[in-house]
């Protein structure tokens, strides 16, 4: 599969079309998952596979995350299930046949307090029983690793590993080229309208560009999942939450690993392949709804943040900034598989910010899942796990570590 | 042949500055004490001040007002610093970036050559094997990349940039804020002040006038009247007057300043935007060597700062900045070589900087050689409209804000005067425009009266009409644009590249930008959004462009989706935005 997809077929696939009256399975969301799923789905032989995108493929969270395709997780579960979904990243581009650039650029975290630096080791310990071989840094070890830090806040340690990142956009293109040579329909600019349903279940998908009757829909729509699934009257615990991301005027090659802390709050940053240095503080505060505006406010803490931790970084020039949406659940992890709310409606959403990550090999496991196998992996991420009034809510979650204590423990 | 200083400047309002010594990759430089440093380079004949990002094309001042970016050089160890923007003084120490080893001299400009091969998506198909190799590869790419540079470290305050670093927000109140205190944006404000708003004026330059600070060109916003105007409105609208300072942002209704006294918000229901219009590089290969300087950056340089920018000048466009520019290049002692409608120009050639152009005449090709050319044509500024997600259309052969009667954009908050309206040289002329928006905005802000159309902002910005084609296409070639013309300067896209990525199957703006990088720059689409949609074909329902606020896609019958306008609407640094208030 290492052709070029040919123009016409690339084209005929981006087009805006009416919706076919039928299809075997109808796939919400046109993102990394959705396309995913596609492609998987036709490698197991399941054709007549139709995919709805509301805007371009690519247009939500896809085509506006960082791309961090990262091994190393606080929980154990998190970590063996990206592990292998770093290695599906690995493989990606000689699988498809296109450049993705993953980028093994390397990843730290930098620990501030006490509290933190006693937690992490006990999470290198657990990296190192799985075979992740994360390192363990000392102040010194942290401003030697990562000098941009000197004359910030001084750490008090910090923990690297070997990860990467990729394009965003390479993956999505990676994946159209793809599908383009399969008989997938894609339908973008298409709004999924209405679900119907029958005695038997999911009966079909109006868009605004007709109904196809259908027997099996797939939600990959992560911040909008919530609202797809009301339309199938499917309840589901997922939240949008907005994160924003600001990009610099591109330098020469200064940071050579994605940064992320935790205290006083979330941030992060890591340069691009390009020089541009992408970063982010996170709003503890941020309430939950679809919201893709940029913020001022967003700016200044940002800005306030980044040059405490890293005073050179106030030399850069923010160029663009830009929102994106989470899709976030209970416990943080997604739901994947079929729901026992609506036989033949499969959620596959509430990446809870790691959709990138996971998104390609969890669709390797959900198109087996779909095809009647039932791939041990995916236990975790079942859909039914919550109550049926379960609602996520980040309030419990102030502290960064305290959402992954449940699965560390347990 | 080149630029020089002359013996005094040709324009009023110009003082004699002291002598100052500053240093420009390692070796002295002759200047005055305050005048732009992109002036300065330019009076010592520096053409080659900065080089492109992705092909190392050789660049230098373009537009002197801040926009272009192509004058961006390290300044006092500060990377990607636009040179035209930073005052000249004793012991200033400037280098070019991302040239090996220097601008003026750059290996890597060969790199130009192969511009068909190193196409945006080169690496699509490729460095995939063997995969023990690919991170070297990357490696090399990002070798590649980068422009300036960061010295890490702890960072002492500086007391000179394009704003004052940290500081807290300070908040201001106002019924009208006026974006751009030029003619037309302080018409507008005297006339809102005299319909009893509370008005702001926020200007980027250092002081309010705009062209009338400098300009001799007669009867245009350069004459006596308007020095008049300007002085009325200094006088009363003092405080309320911010110079320096550059709006940025909109959000929660607050304009987003950012100034010398730091972070500013001004929290004003009604935007004016008289943000004015660019001259930008003509549409034909060659348009962006150094040498191709805006009509109004000229006048500026020979009236301001007594700076000549070439003996033997090629006038491309016929509006009135250019003819002025004309005027004032001759009483300088240049030679007016050839003056070529927008249409009939061809190409510029010359490596480092312009050596010939060449037309069409009576159906004939003919050349000259220069060493100057002088670009009238302007676009108006689409900053705020398109931040706002306002409605477009294609006025006088530019895109331009749809405006009602009143001067307002589709947009409740925002109104536009002045040569930012795509109006042409009537609007230029005449404050009538400027005064009745001034009155209705005045009018809008009362309370009750205006419809807020919050969550506008940063929307899906429908285009109420299209260009029947490309070849309406104004500044190009009058059959097709040239395959090597550039689209977007910022990420040297041509035209071919454009082409390519539609043959492979990529036919919407979105995929287009994102594929080729077009409007990504630091510019965002200030000089090439009209090309691009041109080139991209996009024609009423066009698919592209995206939603606000998680809304459901919007399609309205006979207009297209613009690429998102994201803020801020100039680069800013991190330092600047940082305040000691949340630090602590």
């Amino acid at each position: 599969m290492t052709a070029r997809a040919p123009g016409a077929a690339v084209r005929r696939l981006l087009a805006t079309k009416p919706a076919p009256a039928g299809a075997a399975i109808v796939i919400v969301g046109g993102g990394v998952a959705g396309l995913a799923l596609a492609l998987e789905l036709h490698r197991r032989g399941l054709e007549d596979v139709v995919v709805v995108e509301r805007g371009y493929p690519g247009s939500g969270a896809t085509g506006r995350n960082v791309a961090r395709i990262r091994a190393m997780q606080l929980s154990e579960e998190l970590c063996r299930v990206a592990s292998a979904c770093q290695a599906k990243y690995e493989a990606m581009g000689e699988a498809l046949g296109f450049n993705i650039l993953f980028y093994r650029m390397g990843y730290a975290w930098i620990l501030y307090e006490a509290d933190e630096v006693a937690r992490m080791r006990e999470i290198v310990a657990m990296h190192h029983r799985i075979g992740i071989r994360s390192d363990f840094l000392d102040h010194d070890g942290v401003l030697r690793t990562v000098p941009v830090l000197r004359g910030g806040e001084p750490p008090a340690a910090g923990v690297v590993h070997d990860d990467g990142i990729v394009h965003h956009d390479a993956v999505v293109w990676a994946h159209l080229e793809a599908l383009a040579r399969t008989g997938t329909t894609l339908l973008p600019q298409t709004v999924v309208t209405g679900i119907r349903r029958d005695e038997s279940g999911v009966a079909g998908v109006e868009t605004d560009r007709g109904t196809i009757a259908t027997r099996q829909v797939v939600n990959a729509t992560d911040a909008w999942s919530s609202a797809v699934s009301a339309l199938a009257d499917v309840v589901a615990p997922n939240r949008p939450y907005r994160r924003e991301v600001l990009v610099t005027a591109p330098v020469e090659r200064f940071v050579d690993k994605a940064i992320t802390f935790y205290r006083p709050h979330e941030g992060w940053f890591n340069q691009t392949l390009r020089g541009e240095v992408v970063m982010g503080a996170v709003d503890p505060d941020e309430p939950a709804g679809l919201d893709q505006r940029s913020s001022w406010a967003f700016l200044r803490r940002t800005a306030a943040l980044m040059t405490r931790k890293a005073p050179a970084l106030g030399d850069l020039s923010v160029i663009r900034q830009w929102a994106g949406m989470y899709d976030v659940t209970p416990d943080h992890l997604p739901l994947v598989g079929p729901t026992s709310q609506l036989p033949g409606w499969w959620q596959m959403n509430g990446w809870s910010g790691r959709g990138m990550l996971l998104a390609p090999y969890t669709a390797e496991l959900l198109a087996s899942r779909i095809a009647g196998e039932a791939p041990a992996m995916l236990a975790m991420f079942d859909p039914d796990r919550f109550p049926r009034d379960a609602v996520s809510s980040t309030e419990q979650d102030r502290d960064y570590y305290r959402r992954y204590a449940r699965a560390a423990s347990g | 042949m080149g630029a020089r200083r002359l013996d005094r400047p040709l324009g009023p309002g110009a003082v004699v500055r002291r002598p100052v010594t500053l240093r420009w990759d390692g070796r002295e430089i002759d200047a005055r004490e305050g005048e732009p440093l992109a002036v300065s380079l330019l009076a010592n004949d520096v053409a080659t001040i900065s080089r492109s990002f992705r092909f190392h094309r050789p660049r230098g001042l373009m537009c002197a007002t801040g926009s272009c970016g192509w004058c961006e050089c390290e300044v006092d160890g500060l990377p990607s610093v636009r040179s035209c923007r930073v005052p000249a003084r004793e012991g200033l120490v400037a280098r070019s970036e991302h040239a090996r080893p220097s601008a003026a001299f750059d290996l890597l400009g060969v790199l130009d050559r192969a511009n068909r091969l190193v196409t945006p998506g080169f690496y699509h198909h490729r460095f995939l094997r063997p995969a023990r190799f690919r991170k070297a590869y990357l490696d090399v790419i990002r070798w590649f990349g980068g422009r300036g540079r960061v010295h890490p470290g702890p960072r002492p305050p500086r007391e000179w940039g394009e704003g004052r670093e940290g500081g807290d927000e300070h908040v201001l109140a106002a019924d009208v804020a006026v974006v751009g205190g030029g003619p037309a944006g302080l018409t507008a404000a005297l006339a809102a002040l005299g319909a009893g708003a509370r008005v702001i004026v926020v200007e980027a330059e250092p002081e309010a006038g705009g062209t009338a600070r400098w300009s001799t060109t007669d009867g245009g916003p350069g004459g006596s009247g308007s020095r008049a105007l300007v002085a009325e409105a200094i006088d009363r609208l003092g405080a309320d007057l911010l110079v320096g300072a550059t709006a940025v942002a909109r959000d929660d209704d607050i304009l987003r300043i950012v100034g010398p006294t730091g972070p500013v918000a001004v929290r004003a229901p009604i935007v004016i935007g008289a943000t004015g219009s660019y001259e930008r590089p003509p549409f034909v290969p060659g348009g962006d060597r150094p040498g191709v300087i805006g009509s109004r950056a000229v006048e500026m340089l020979l009236c301001r700062w007594a700076v000549l920018p070439g003996e033997r000048a090629a006038l491309v466009g016929d509006d009135a900045s250019t003819a002025g520019a004309a005027r004032l290049l001759e009483a300088a002692g240049a030679t007016i070589a050839a003056r070529i409608p927008d249409e009939a120009l061809t190409r510029i050639d010359g490596r480092d900087r312009v050596r010939r152009v060449r037309w069409i005449d009576g159906g004939r090709q003919r050349s000259t050689a220069v060493d100057l050319v002088v670009v009238g044509r302007r676009v108006p500024s689409l900053e705020l409209p398109t931040l706002a997600g306002a409605r477009l259309t294609w006025r006088t052969g530019a895109l331009a804000p749809d405006l009602d009667d009143a001067g307002r954009t589709s947009v409740a908050w925002l109104y536009v005067v002045g040569s930012a309206t795509g109006l042409g040289r009537d609007a230029d002329r005449s404050p009538r425009q400027a005064e009745a928006t001034g009155r209705s905005a005045a009018e809008a802000a009362r309370p009750g009266v205006a419809a807020f159309a919050p969550g506008t902002l940063r929307g899906v910005t429908p285009v109420s009409a299209a260009p029947a084609s490309v070849t309406a296409e104004p500044g190009g070639n009058a059959a097709a644009p040239d395959e090597d013309a550039h689209v977007c300067f910022c990420e040297d896209v041509r035209v071919h590249d454009i082409r390519r990525e539609r043959a492979a199957g990529y036919d919407d703006p979105e995929s287009l930008k994102r594929r080729t990088g077009a409007l990504t720059g630091p510019c965002q689409g200030k000089y090439c959004l009209d090309r691009f949609l041109g080139l991209c074909g996009v024609g009423p329902g066009a698919p592209g462009g995206e939603a606000p606020g998680g809304e459901a896609s919007a399609r309205s019958s006979g207009s297209f989706l613009l690429p998102t306008t994201r803020p801020p609407l100039r680069p800013i640094r991190l330092a600047e935005l940082a305040g000691p208030k949340d630090r602590a």
